[in-house]
């Protein structure tokens, strides 16, 4: 029973000790930065199930629009920089918003990647991660490849009418599939000074899929020629895929 | 003080009472290895024990695994074809789509890399393939998982097994994978003429051996080593015009077209029909096609070249293959699905 006394004399000693030691601080609010990312067809919401015609004329609709984004980084104007996000999966339509919070101080340049950067994509197990993260089986919502392991890093389904017929029902089937190491892409935006000393901002970045399905960024990637990529089986329309999507990603800071 | 013990030893009788099942005891066991085998390093999050082989066992042979509820690891692994199937392409796996040929999970242990491309690095991670008819995971293993969790007895035995409290891809893949690596076979004739037992391979065979080993046929330089492959990958010239791209499809590079990870020997007798695609039905047509040298195709490795064997060096390199066959092995029943 002594020892029972002593324990509990013990522990409410810590106790003590720890409320004396609260520091006494004037409350600073916060710095967060929140990246808010979200796709748009000529200037509108882009929608799923929606029918849009491309610069090609090709009539076409998503049915799923899948990314992995990852190492979501704000730089500083004194060159650190501060992770806002390791990986994500971003869907687009439904505007993403990923918050962090921050250091105060200046921020310059915001940048990520778009795909699973090499050292998390091949020769990975994703049955070891927590179903709470996105590269797990779970997490990942299908956006792995087995027979080959690595994540798929933009994943953009449908369907399209490439015969330019007005009204016909679009039949035929898109699934582009772009991933493997060759596919990552790094988004690195203008430089800009904002000061996030106490204060909560967002960050827009959007995607301008109308230009993805378009020669303006000098890639074809149109989908009257080729529509369907499982990388492997046609790596030149997820290359063209990948570059037209970095550039038409635009961001105001 | 003793009223706590009362507690703990009430509850504790409560919580007995609730379990039906005899607790399960999980122990570490040994895998059984040929001398002549190399050792092997299990994966430190899953040593083998008595408890995870069997899930292992269960989970092969459950059909709850495929989304169409009818088939299992062992529909297309059959222990008596050493794990293979005898069909030339096996329908809805993974990425290939019915393309390529079930392979024997014999010493699946010991293979460094997995798929014929060698894309898949353990055998763990291997096993998230076959869960999927298309080209890409994720749903079907999450059905699947779901599915499994409804069963009670299956859910405490992997908790015994792995210590956690459903059945997640972390156990499925651990399971799967500690129960093929028990698939040892390494007791054939050879293997025992090898240890000294000179009257388990004739004359016949004996010349076999000698030309499989030559210069003059390279069999060996490919198929060598205990396992019979080098694990490495190879255009053999099976065509001049590949439609499934081996390697390539993996590396994208052009001088990787055609090129397939080097298939073990062991067994070969029971494992027809041959090659990736499962397009050469028997082994007398496989040496023919070898003495033929293979098709002309840029990458097909200069040691595939016409050999001008003669009828009897071929039936000489035939009778040797055939004393590569492990009879217990495919017999094991501790390999086929248990008996409730
Ligand atoms: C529909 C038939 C089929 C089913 C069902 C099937 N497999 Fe396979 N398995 C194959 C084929 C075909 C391959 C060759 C694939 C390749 O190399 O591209 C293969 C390859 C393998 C390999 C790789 C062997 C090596 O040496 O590279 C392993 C291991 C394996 N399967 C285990 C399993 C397990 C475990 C299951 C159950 C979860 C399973 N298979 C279910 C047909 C099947
Ligand atoms: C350059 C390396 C190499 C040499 C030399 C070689 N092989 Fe092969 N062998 C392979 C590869 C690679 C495959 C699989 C090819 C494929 O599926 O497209 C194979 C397939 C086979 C198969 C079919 C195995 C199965 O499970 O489908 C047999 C049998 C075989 N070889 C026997 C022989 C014999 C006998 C010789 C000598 C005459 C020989 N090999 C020489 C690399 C080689």
């Amino acid at each position: 029973m002594n020892k029972v006394f002593l324990l509990l004399a013990v522990m409410i000693a810590l106790v003590i000790a720890s409320c004396t030691n609260e520091p006494e601080q004037t409350v600073i609010p916060a710095s967060k930065a929140t990246v808010r990312f979200s796709a748009l067809w000529e200037g509108q919401p882009f929608e799923m199930q929606q029918v849009y015609t491309d610069a090609f004329g090709n009539r076409l609709r998503a049915d799923g629009f899948l990314n992995f984004i990852s190492l979501i980084t704000l730089v500083k104007d004194d060159g650190s920089e501060v992770l806002i996000k390791d990986y994500a999966l971003v869907n687009f339509y439904n505007a993403n918003e990923i918050t962090a919070e921050v250091p105060a101080g200046k921020y310059t340049t915001l940048k990520f990647g778009i795909g699973v950067p090499r050292d998390r994509n091949k020769d990975q197990d994703p049955a070891q991660y927590p179903s709470s993260s996105v590269l797990s089986v779970a997490g990942s919502q299908g956006m792995f490849w087995v027979w080959n392991t690595g994540y798929i890093f933009a994943k953009f389904e449908g369907k399209c009418d490439t015969t330019g017929t007005d009204g016909a029902e679009l039949l035929t089937p898109i699934a582009i599939h772009a991933g493997d190491d060759a596919s990552y892409r790094e988004f690195v935006s203008q430089s800009f000074s904002i000061d996030l000393t106490g204060i909560s901002k967002t960050f827009d970045v959007k995607l301008n899929v109308d230009q993805i399905f378009s020669p303006v960024n000098g890639n074809d990637v149109n989908i009257a020629l080729q529509a369907i990529t499982h990388t492997s089986t046609n790596p030149d329309l997820a290359t063209n895929f990948m570059d037209n999507y970095l550039a038409a990603l635009t961001f105001v800071p | 003080m003793r009223i706590v013990a009362f507690f703990v030893l009430f509850f504790g009788l409560i919580g007995c009472r609730e379990s039906v099942q005899p607790t399960l005891v999980d122990k570490p066991v040994e895998v059984r290895r040929p001398q002549s085998f190399p050792p092997f390093e299990f994966p430190a999050d899953n040593r083998p024990t008595a408890l995870r082989i069997q899930l292992g066992r269960q989970l092969f042979y459950d059909t709850r695994l495929s989304s169409s509820n009818a088939i299992h690891c062992g529909s297309c692994h059959v222990l008596s074809a050493a794990f293979t199937d005898g069909r030339a392409t096996s329908p809805g796996i993974a990425g290939i789509a019915g393309r390529r040929n079930a392979p024997t999970l014999a010493n699946v242990a010991w293979m460094k890399r997995f798929m014929m491309e060698g894309g898949v690095p353990t055998l763990e991670t291997q096993a998230l393939a076959p869960l999927h008819d298309s080209l890409e995971m994720g749903t079907n293993m999450m059905r699947a998982v779901h599915r499994l969790n409804e069963d009670g007895d299956l859910k405490a035995l992997a908790k015994a097994a792995y210590g956690r409290d459903s059945i997640d891809p972390f156990v499925v893949t651990r399971a799967l994978a500690c129960f093929q690596r028990t698939f040892v076979s390494g007791d054939s004739r050879y293997d025992r003429f090898l240890l000294g037992q000179k009257d388990q391979i004739n004359e016949h065979e004996l010349r076999g051996r000698d030309l499989f080993f030559s210069e003059r046929t390279q069999c060996g330089s490919c198929h060598g080593g205990v396992f019979f492959t080098d694990m490495e990958y190879h255009n053999i010239g099976l065509y001049a015009v590949y439609s499934d791209e081996g390697k390539a499809r993996a590396t994208h590079l052009p001088g990787d077209v055609g090129k397939f990870k080097t298939p073990t020997l062991r067994n070969i007798q029971l494992t027809s029909p041959y090659m990736h695609d499962g397009s050469i039905a028997s082994l007398e047509e496989v040496i023919a096609f070898y003495n033929r040298g293979g098709e002309p195709h840029i990458n097909r490795d200069v040691r595939v070249r016409a050999l001008q064997l003669s009828k009897q060096e071929c039936d000489d390199l035939l009778a040797f293959l055939m004393t590569l066959t492990d009879w217990n092995f495919v017999q094991q029943k501790d390999l086929l699905p248990l008996e409730r």
